[in-house]
């Protein structure tokens, strides 16, 4: 089975080793990491969204290999439509570079500066959202502020300013997604801490004399984690849609190929060359409802009120 | 504590503006004065141009020879006659025209301000001295006729005797003297009036330009882009010129057409002026200027009749799609003037390219024939010096620099590179050129040099860098504008290095070019300048310092209704649009 998968596996299985997340636990009670698994698996349009992500995946990983073109190289005259060179089988781009291989080579990048994004987004998001919601009273109003800082930032307007202070390249890329995209994954922790650390079993680990380290480490936020992987599946798809947005609008780096940028360089070509962007945007199109298909699979499934059913 | 978190959240705010005003601010700033605007010195969106065959074979004499010609103008008042006649004749008279723009003016007043983007509104609301025809001769404009001195140190303009500016005041003398002086301190083609030394005026309608030195592009600069006339008695208030609020609020103005509405990177909308000192003129009742960034949504609306006219139109792609639809004429006439050239451009300070034999093998590894031929799709035709091919001036006899793999990896070694050795970047103007900059990385590569590219994220960027020297290689796109005085000195020019972007940027140094160009710039005859100019060629294009790769062409594309446009010029549609009409 995929990735997405498993990492629902093992965040269910995690959400095991402590009790009471309250609300009408069903059958599957004893072992929810195996009933989340069941749930998830009998969500059809989920299963297509791992079947689909699994698809991009091995086309980035393995495609390179077995379509050896590199996605630079001039291989025909610009502008010839799909089907008609057995060098470049889905047309080629105004440059006359294989879009075929640019698709298959894209998705590295695409994919690369989306995980990147998303672990910044998770690591900053994570650590302020369970601060502030663990630890309340000041501490939580001024983290708070500061997020509403950067949560009022117009998102995308904002990661244009950071990448065109900087290079544009896959590392400022991916910080400037980082940067702006954060105070969501911040304020549904913080929320879930504010849930979770008054209820008992945590006021018992806090009896037996356990840190706030390890309280937040081991108590809470295993039992915060499932919304926030299913944020962290959507956020995916976000800056995968953030990553293209850039590119569209000339913030990409054109020493290395992504979708976003063929689409944003080809832009131009558009009424003439129609495969010089459809074939890359139908790659983040699925690719990101590839994300979204799973988050929502990982919903329903964590979502204890359709237990049993 | 809830108005702690207020003021906080105010604060946080102003901090937010703040930070973004001063952002922009530097941004303007790390871009060299006022030559940094996109629309400055040459259009940036260099894809609208391209091929037009008449341009290689066109035999234009060139301004130089009409200097002479001053007096001939019984000729010229016969086709304003023929003018006046179109207009009055009811069927021509009234309709708006609508023009699709992706150019951005900063204002409109082309005294202070060089480019495309300010001189198609610009034009149609100032008046000049003079036009120019097709074939570079001078016609009467405002200045109904004209004489330059026999040791060419002086020009006189005998203007029209009726005309008034937009308010009613009268345009006299004094207003062109104004001009003139304003424009030998503002405009960034400092060439152009430098040999000023004052202007007379000995009545109110006879100014009288003196010169230090002969001058032979004075009267090309009379032209209308390039010295409108603009109201002494509005601007000369003691304010800056290049940041006069007037340069785009309550305009007053000489032209044809007088401003209703403006609004910065929206529209301009223009309306006839009554009172305009050509009887009968102009024909059409109003002009709207509309700015769309995005050339495809310009493209749409000719194919759909939402525009009439547009000459910014995409990549060549989008030209050859408008050429098959019958509904859209194209074509690129009219521009002869403006002499683009696409260039690829190297930093002789940079230790690798200060090495003449790096700079011509860089010149042979790339095969301009493809980037015609593939790239833009043979709409636009070689560029082989810094004068182009349509100029009387221009030397054919240069080295092309055709592709030669073998050669330029000679020329390497013998630098001292083998292949994978050499490592360089290049820079391209955003968003447009990075086609030509990826094109330059791949040939390259055939020779052994590593190239990376060097993104700028929007257009003050990368002129801060080429004009701060902060680069090795670059494309750029340069006009000659009519006369190598103007368009062409400047890039060579020891004198005018870094002096801001399209200056001599990449610090080409020869004192025997100084030398040339000097004597070339004050040379009355035609012959001799030729000469002189060609000398000039042969020694850059050995040194290679730039390595040109395509002239691209004007297109412009319009509506069949749109009768009568500003092809007959050599300005194309930085020309007035009196004499344009609507076939309803």
């Amino acid at each position: 089975m995929s990735d997405a998968a498993g990492l629902g596996d093992v965040a269910a299985a995690d959400m095991g080793v402590t009790p009471g997340l309250g609300a009408g636990g069903g059958a599957g009670a004893a072992r929810p990491g195996r009933e989340t698994f069941r749930l998830f698996v009998r969500n059809k349009a989920a299963v297509v969204g791992v079947l689909m992500l699994a698809g991009v995946v091995f086309m980035t990983v393995a495609g390179p290999r077995l379509y050896d073109q590199d996605p630079k190289d001039i291989v025909a005259r610009p502008l010839i439509g799909p089907g008609e060179l057995t060098e470049a089988r889905l047309g080629t781009d105004y440059l006359g570079r294989d879009v075929l291989a640019g698709v298959i080579n894209g998705g590295a990048t695409s994919l690369t500066v989306a995980a990147m994004a998303a672990a910044m987004v998770l690591v900053i998001g994570i650590g302020i959202g369970a601060v502030a919601g663990y630890y309340g009273g000041w501490t939580d109003s001024a983290l708070m502020r500061f997020t509403e800082f950067f949560q009022v930032l117009p998102a995308l307007l904002f990661a244009m300013v950071v990448v065109a202070l900087f290079e544009p390249s896959m590392w400022t890329i991916s910080f400037a997604i980082g940067v702006v995209a954060w105070p969501g994954i911040a304020r549904i922790t913080r929320a879930e801490f504010l849930r979770l650390k008054n209820l008992e079993f945590v006021r018992a680990a806090r009896a037996v004399g356990a840190t706030d380290w390890r309280i937040i480490r081991k108590v809470v936020f295993p039992n915060a984690l499932p919304p926030l992987i299913v944020s962290a599946t959507l956020i995916m798809g976000t800056a995968i849609l953030f990553e293209a947005g850039l590119a569209f609008l000339g913030l990409g780096d054109p020493n290395t190929t992504s979708w976003g940028l063929m689409i944003g360089l080809n832009r131009g070509n558009f009424l003439t060359a129609w495969w010089s962007v459809t074939f890359p945007g139908l790659a983040i199109f699925f690719t990101v409802l590839s994300f979204s298909l799973i988050g929502d699979g990982l919903q329903d499934a964590y979502n204890p009120k359709l237990r049993g059913r | 504590m809830k108005k702690w978190r207020l003021l906080v959240a105010v604060l946080a705010v102003f901090a937010l503006v703040a930070a973004a005003c001063s952002s922009d601010d530097d941004d303007d700033g790390a871009a060299p004065a006022p030559t940094a605007a996109p629309d400055t010195d040459d259009m940036t969106d260099d894809d609208m141009a391209d091929v037009d065959d008449d341009m290689a074979t066109d035999d234009d004499d060139m301004a130089d020879d009409d200097m002479a010609d001053g007096g001939d103008d019984d000729m010229a008042d016969d086709d304003m006659a023929a003018a006046h006649s179109l207009c009055n004749d009811g069927a021509n008279v009234g309709g708006t025209l609508i023009i699709g723009s992706t150019q951005v003016p900063r204002h409109l007043n082309g005294t202070v301000q060089s480019g495309y983007a300010t001189a198609v509104p610009g034009t149609q609301l100032n008046a000049s001295p003079l036009l120019y025809d097709d074939e570079y001769n001078p016609m009467p404009y405002l200045a109904e006729s004209w004489e330059v001195a026999d040791d060419g140190l002086s020009v006189t303009l005998h203007l029209v005797e009726d005309a008034v500016f937009h308010d009613g005041m009268p345009i006299t003398s004094a207003d062109v003297a104004f001009s003139v002086l304003t424009a030998q301190a503002h405009h960034p083609f400092k060439p152009m009036f430098a040999p000023v030394t004052g202007v007379d005026t000995p009545d109110e309608h006879t100014a009288v330009i003196n010169l230090s030195q002969p001058h032979p592009a004075i009267l090309l600069a009379m032209s209308p882009g390039l010295l409108p006339v603009i109201p002494k008695h509005i601007f000369d208030d003691g304010q800056e010129l290049p940041t006069h609020p007037r340069n785009t609020e309550d305009f007053v103005g000489s032209g044809p057409f007088r401003l209703v509405e403006y609004e910065a990177g929206t529209i301009i909308r223009m309306e006839r002026f009554d009172d305009f000192f050509i009887e009968g003129a102009p024909c059409l009742d109003e002009i709207v200027m509309q700015i769309i960034p995005d050339a495809t949504n310009i493209v749409l609306g000719l194919e759909n009749g939402e525009i009439d006219l547009s000459v910014t139109l995409g990549p060549s792609a989008n030209i050859l799609r408008l050429m098959d639809n019958e509904n859209v004429t194209v074509n690129s006439d009219g521009h002869e003037a403006i002499g683009q050239i696409q260039w690829l451009e190297m930093n002789t300070d940079d230790p690798a390219l200060s090495d003449k034999r790096v700079r011509q093998a860089i010149a042979y590894a790339i095969d301009r024939d493809f980037m015609i031929d593939a790239l833009d799709q043979g709409l636009t035709i070689p560029a082989t010096s810094g004068i182009v091919t349509a100029s009387p001036f221009h030397d054919s006899t240069v080295n092309p620099y055709d592709r030669d793999v073998d050669r330029a990896t000679a020329l390497l070694a013998e630098a001292g590179y083998g292949p994978g050795e050499l490592e360089l970047t290049i820079d391209y103007i955003p968003p447009t050129q990075v086609i030509y900059a990826e094109y330059v990385v791949q040939a390259l590569e055939d020779v052994g040099i590593n190239v990376e590219l060097s993104v700028s994220p929007d257009f003050p960027t990368w002129a801060g860098r080429i004009a701060g020297r902060d680069y090795q290689m670059t494309i750029n796109n340069v006009w000659n504008w009519g006369d190598p005085v103007i368009g062409v000195h400047r890039t060579y020019l020891s004198d005018n290095i870094d002096k801001g972007i399209w200056t001599n940027n990449t610090g080409y140094s020869n004192a025997e070019v100084d030398r040339i160009l000097a004597e070339a710039g004050q040379e009355l005859d035609a012959g001799r300048r030729a000469a002189l100019y060609g000398e000039f060629q042969q020694i850059v294009s050995d040194e290679v310092p730039i390595y040109y790769l395509t002239t691209p062409q004007f297109w412009q594309a319009y509506n069949p209704r749109v009768q009568n446009p500003p092809t007959n010029t050599i300005w194309g549609m930085m020309s007035p649009m009196h004499e344009v009409w609507l076939d309803q």
